[in-house]
């Protein structure tokens, strides 16, 4: 039944039809519905999960609010003072109203509380057998991913296909982070020393803008990363492409030239290119030039921004790890080839 | 002590007081609860003034994306110094600063129960937050957040001194914060006027109450989780570190068991203010006020109930997360009938808009939003989308600017002439209200959005393109408004001061006891204590109807009748505070300041200890022809007994939380020596029987004091003080042996864990022993006597705890391992 994200997507909400209307239309007046982050239009089951629970307690928030609001608007203009002198009736308290006004909470809430467990218990049994399993590792202040069934490691990109169920294992090698992709559904923490996990199947493809919620130190705002939801084609193509070994390049190339400088430089000594070094402590670049986003996901992977990057790290992620290469600028050009190259 | 023997007060047969003593030494010794209660207040507006102005800072950073104004580590220091201060220094004690001031009025005392204690409670506050912000002078403030996660706050990922100022911070300023509520939770119970029974207590006082109850339990276990963090920063424990077997999960857990009922430290003072300011200017009394009560007792009980949800994206269980979830649903129905009862306090009322009703009817409509969007919190599906988001920043501003902060104002517009003389200009105050309110909405409605659209929080920066530019550009133009808004009550306040309107006695024809009495207050308050006949006494005195009066006889309260003890002014309370701080610095500095620091503490402590001790004992009645006991109070115990009662209740909460971290622990070592293999159970069985024989000669030492026998009972006390340096003797050796069996502190997770119960503990029985020691010593000298067998008496309470402490360890460690 939760299995074809198209049904799902047009089955009717239990909320009637002018009102998502009104709430949309309000919501998209202030520009909710455009973020590239919203979390008002879920791309996944999960995401949906939430999002019918939100709108549901939006109701009776709202309900609430106008209810108060509206008294105390009521009572401000119709009580104002008349007289100095008049002394009003002291009326000490009713029974009835302050029961009515404790029952109709309690009854709001049990509205609220029911649909509530049942999400809970609903998203967090264990991911079905052909979920697709992912090691969301959490570093400061980057994202790694591994697929351990498919042997596959990268970083800054999440590839996980449309229609199938994914299975996110999340976990840190140093301070607590937290894996948010907003239009994807909700965060869970990145706890060192333990797993949490987030099973969801993403509607369609798209690319999805993901960010580190859990403040984790200096370069918190920098821990980004994006999620590219592929067709199912797209991703088995991605897979198996991120399989392979490094590509080496043709002899004499600018990108050859810049291997050398890889190899002989401080790169090896933290980053894996499968073939070439084993560094194992900042990202695996073996497929790097296939990247959208570097750095933990804060650029685009143009050359310009990797000679950024590779000049000196600090300067656009404070506190990086990485330090400044201390290279010359045709060292920079070779690099940034060799590295784009690694498609 | 409520009643001491230096200064006595003359009083001419006019109501014209005594003038009070002026000057700087007089306010640095003064130990009047109005003057302590104005002290906080304008110490907590500076410190109020200070974060608002780091708050401006961060808004001025993320009002375009990619800002320039601040760098990541300043941005991160900010936020954290904001969060930090506006809670422990702003909020805290500006609803210290109302219950020093108004308490013992409302209920119709003199002062608070011990107010020596009360200043040094002052002192330590202030101390503590310019310890706090001198980490900006030497450029390492802290920088991890206001509740400081662990691995973060841990050696290997937070170098330098900014954690180390944060951490001992709030342990010197958690001690303030206990010993404060120690001292109004005997006040509220012991020092009610005749008649004052608990259900004719205002509102404030209920909330007064019941919010240091909260303080009196939340405070010991963030004290314990802050002493496990300076133990993994200083010596190297892995309580919070998973490579050596503990879990940051353990910080999260103690944080929140003190960071949740904290809120609700922060709103119920506020809740308190706003039920006696709406019914004041409505000209009704407070609707349902019995519920009133139930609910604030309620939120209090349930308030501890519910700190998980603060953790509902760490992947409890869907056991643990759908039980937090239900708690935290539960707690809204206390608070909406809050709401309805105020709404339903000004229905049919007489409303006056002067600028404390504006503030007050202001909270319950942004209490209203707060609540509404904690209702989505408390939902994890929800949760998981909304927290660590601008969403849930939206949601604590709402409670707590536009709860609490709306609400002191209220409560700083309302009492000001009372403590003054003077009104506050109300056209400046409207001002002030209107700039408050429009610049709070401005600021954090749309954070409710920035939320939903995926903005976290604690980020120095953005980047454009994620349709979060403009708002984040109006957050900041509100927060300039509400700048502005500041400087016009900074200004209002100035003015007033000089030039306001002479308020009089009761310029809004007040409901409770305050407003009785001269604007401001003799020091002694009431001429006569008054005796208390109904509920909002006052206003029925002022206004009757046909159930009787009010009070007994209004007149008496401002009638002086005869000489009044006043407590003597004590410069113990500012040294000891002093000594305290090197303590505290010298963690920062060296050993040796350290050291220092805590011989000058001890003997400090001593000295305030035994001020009042007089040189000769008293051996009949009170000079001044009070014929009852006047440290016996309202409940029929002692002051100082109850004292020691509730500071027992901390204590229990402090022990439970070190045992509890050694019971989840248990098991987790992750290499020996292990229980097991090390702890030798017979001698340990030997020492424990000691000290449960010393429980035995204590007991007899209390009979001996109550039978007059100061013989027999120095004795008892000796002895009792000697078992107890025999089961200490029995510590030392046993840590020294384990030491040399290879247990050091750092080995693994037993070691932590019991060395730092176990320490504690002995800590509290070498501080025992001094104390048994102390009253051995006046009672030899003669300067205590047969008729202070309620000292010994504390005495004998707080050793039988430790005993009873020391059965709950031997149990868990050694009989069941």
């Amino acid at each position: 039944m939760e299995s074809d994200p198209t049904l799902r997507r047009v089955r009717p909400t239990r909320v009637p039809g002018l009102w998502t209307a009104a709430a949309g239309l309000a919501l998209a007046s202030c520009g909710l519905l455009d973020s590239p982050a919203t979390t008002l239009t879920p791309r996944s089951d999960f995401g949906w999960t939430s999002h019918r629970i939100f709108v549901q307690i939006l109701r009776w928030d709202t309900a609430i609010f106008l209810v108060v609001q509206v008294l105390l608007l009521v009572a401000v203009f119709r009580f104002r003072e008349r007289d100095p002198k008049a002394v009003p009736a002291q009326v000490r308290g009713n029974a009835l109203l302050e029961l009515v006004w404790t029952l109709i909470p309690a009854v709001i809430l049990i509205f609220i509380a029911f649909p509530t467990v049942a999400a809970i218990f609903r998203t967090q049994t264990a991911p079905p057998k052909d979920a697709i399993r992912v090691k969301v590792v959490g570093h400061q202040w980057w994202w790694e991913f591994q697929y351990p069934d498919l042997g596959v490691v990268t970083a800054s990109d999440l590839h996980i296909p449309a229609g199938r169920p994914v299975s996110l294992e999340i976990a840190s090698t140093d301070v607590i982070h937290s894996f948010w992709v907003p239009q994807l559904g909700g965060k869970r923490d990145a706890i060192p020393g333990s797993m949490t996990r987030i099973v969801l199947t993403a509607d369609a493809p798209g690319e999805y803008y993901g960010q580190c919620a859990e403040f984790c130190g200096a370069s918190h705002a920098n821990m980004r990363h994006l999620a590219v939801v592929d067709t199912p084609e797209a991703f088995a193509a991605w897979v198996a492409k991120q399989r392979e070994p490094a590509l080496t390049p043709p002899d004499g190339s600018p990108a050859a030239a810049g291997r050398e400088v890889y190899r002989t430089g401080t790169c090896v000594g933290c980053h894996t290119v499968r073939g070439v070094s084993a560094g194992g402590i900042g990202p695996d670049l073996t497929h790097f030039g296939s990247r959208k986003t570097i750095a933990g996901g804060i650029l685009p992977n143009t050359p310009e921004n990797l000679a950024r990057w590779v000049r000196h790290a600090p300067a656009l992620k404070p506190g990086s790890l990485m330090p400044d290469q201390k290279l010359d600028e045709p060292e920079v050009t070779a690099l940034v080839a060799y590295l784009q190259s690694l498609r | 002590m409520a009643d001491g023997h230096a200064a006595s007060i003359a009083l001419a047969a006019h109501a014209a007081p005594a003038a009070e003593a002026r000057g700087l030494v007089s306010w640095l010794t003064t130990v009047d609860h109005k003057r302590i209660g104005l002290l906080y207040g304008t110490s907590a507006l500076a410190f109020f003034l200070i974060a608002g102005f780091e708050a401006l800072l961060i808004r001025l950073q993320l009002a375009r994306p990619g800002g320039q104004l601040l760098g990541a580590q300043r941005y991160n220091e900010l936020f954290t110094m904001h969060g930090t201060s506006m809670v422990f220094l702003a909020l805290m004690p500006l609803s210290a600063a109302f219950f020093n001031y108004l308490i013992p009025l409302m209920i119709g005392a003199r002062d608070v129960a011990f107010p020596r204690l009360n200043a040094f409670s002052y002192w330590v506050f202030l101390l503590g937050g310019l310890f706090l912000n001198a980490s900006w002078l030497v450029g390492t403030p802290p920088d991890a957040g206001w509740f400081g996660y662990a691995p973060l706050t841990s050696k290997p990922f937070s170098v330098g001194p900014h954690s180390d100022f944060w951490l001992l911070g709030l342990l010197f300023l958690g001690t303030s914060s206990i010993l404060g509520s120690l001292n109004f939770l005997v006040t509220i119970l012991n020092l009610r006027a005749p008649g004052m029974t608990f259900l004719r207590l205002p509102l404030f006082v209920w909330t007064t109450l019941v919010t240091n109850v909260l303080i009196l339990l939340a405070f010991p276990p963030i004290t314990v989780a802050l002493i496990f963090l300076m133990f993994d920063r200083f010596f190297g424990t892995p309580f919070y570190l998973p490579a050596g077997g503990g879990s940051p999960l353990l910080w999260q857990h103690l944080f929140w068991i003190f960071g949740h009922p904290e809120v609700y430290i922060l709103i119920l003072p506020a809740m308190g203010i706003v039920s006696e300011v709406l019914p004041a200017f409505a000209r009704k009394p407070l609707f349902g006020y019995p519920s009133m009560v139930y609910a604030t007792a309620l939120i209090g009980f349930l308030g501890f109930g519910v700190w998980a949800h603060h953790m509902f994206a760490v992947g409890m269980g869907p056991i643990a997360d759908s039980a937090f979830a239900l708690t935290s649903m539960l707690i809204a129905i206390p608070t909406g009938i809050k709401i309805f009862n105020w709404l339903s306090t000004i229905w049919g009322g007489s409303l006056r808009f002067r600028t404390p009703f504006c503030f007050a009817v202001a909270f319950v409509a942004m209490f209203t939003i707060g609540g509404l969007s904690g209702i989505m919190h408390a939902s994890p599906p929800v949760d998981l989308q909304q927290t660590d988001s601008y969403f849930v920043v939206a949601h604590f501003h709402y409670v707590l600017f536009g709860g609490t902060i709306l609400a002191l104002f209220a409560g700083i517009y309302y009492w000001f002439p009372k403590v003054t003389g003077r009104l506050l200009d109300d056209r400046l105050g409207l001002l002030h209200f209107w700039l408050m309110l429009i610049g709070f909405n401005l600021t954090f409605f749309p954070m409710h959005f920035l939320g939903l659209m995926g903005m976290p929080r604690r980020i120095y920066t953005y980047a454009p393109g994620l349709g979060w530019d403009f708002w984040n550009l109006v957050c900041t133009v509100g927060a300039v408004v509400q700048g502005f808004s500041l400087l016009v009550f900074l200004a209002n306040v100035a003015r007033s001061l000089r030039r306001g309107t002479p308020a009089g006695t009761d310029p809004w024809d007040g409901r409770t006891l305050e407003w009785a009495l001269p604007s401001p207050p003799p020091a002694y308050n009431f001429a006569v204590l008054p005796t208390v006949l109904r509920r909002d006494a006052l206003w029925l005195t002022k206004h009757p109807d046909a159930r009787g009066p009010g009070l007994a006889d209004l007149r008496a309260l401002v009638t002086p009748a005869g000489p009044i003890h006043m407590p003597a002014p004590s410069s113990w309370p500012l040294l000891t505070a002093l000594a305290m701080i090197v303590l505290i610095a010298g963690a920062l500095l060296h050993l040796g300041v350290v050291i220092v620091g805590g011989l000058l503490t001890a003997l400090a402590l001593l000295a305030f200890a035994t001020e009042l001790v007089p040189a000769r004992a008293n051996h009949g009645g009170h000079a001044d022809g009070d014929h009852e006991d006047p440290h016996v109070g309202a409940t029929g115990l002692d002051h100082r007994k109850l004292g020691i009662w509730v500071f027992i209740g901390s204590e229990c909460l402090f022990f439970g939380t070190l045992i509890s971290t050694y019971v989840v622990y248990r098991g987790r070592s992750l290499q020996g020596p292990y229980p097991h293999d090390i702890l030798n159970v017979p001698l340990i069985t030997v020492s424990t029987f000691v000290l449960l024989m010393s429980s035995l000669t204590m007991v007899l030492g209390v009979a001996a004091i109550q039978a007059r026998d100061v013989r027999a009972a120095r004795r008892w006390l000796l002895a009792t003080a000697a078992l107890g340096g025999v089961f200490l003797a029995g510590q030392v050796y046993e840590f020294n042996h384990f030491v040399h069996e290879g247990l050091g502190l750092t080995t693994n997770l037993f070691a932590a864990t019991f060395y730092v119960m176990v320490g504690f503990h002995g800590a509290h029985v070498t501080v025992g022993v001094i104390w048994l020691s102390a009253l051995w010593y006046l009672l030899t000298r003669g300067r205590l006597g047969a008729r202070d067998e309620a000292l010994v008496d504390m005495a004998g309470l707080y050793w039988h705890f430790v005993d009873v402490v020391w059965i709950a360890i031997f149990t868990l460690v050694y009989l069941i391992q």
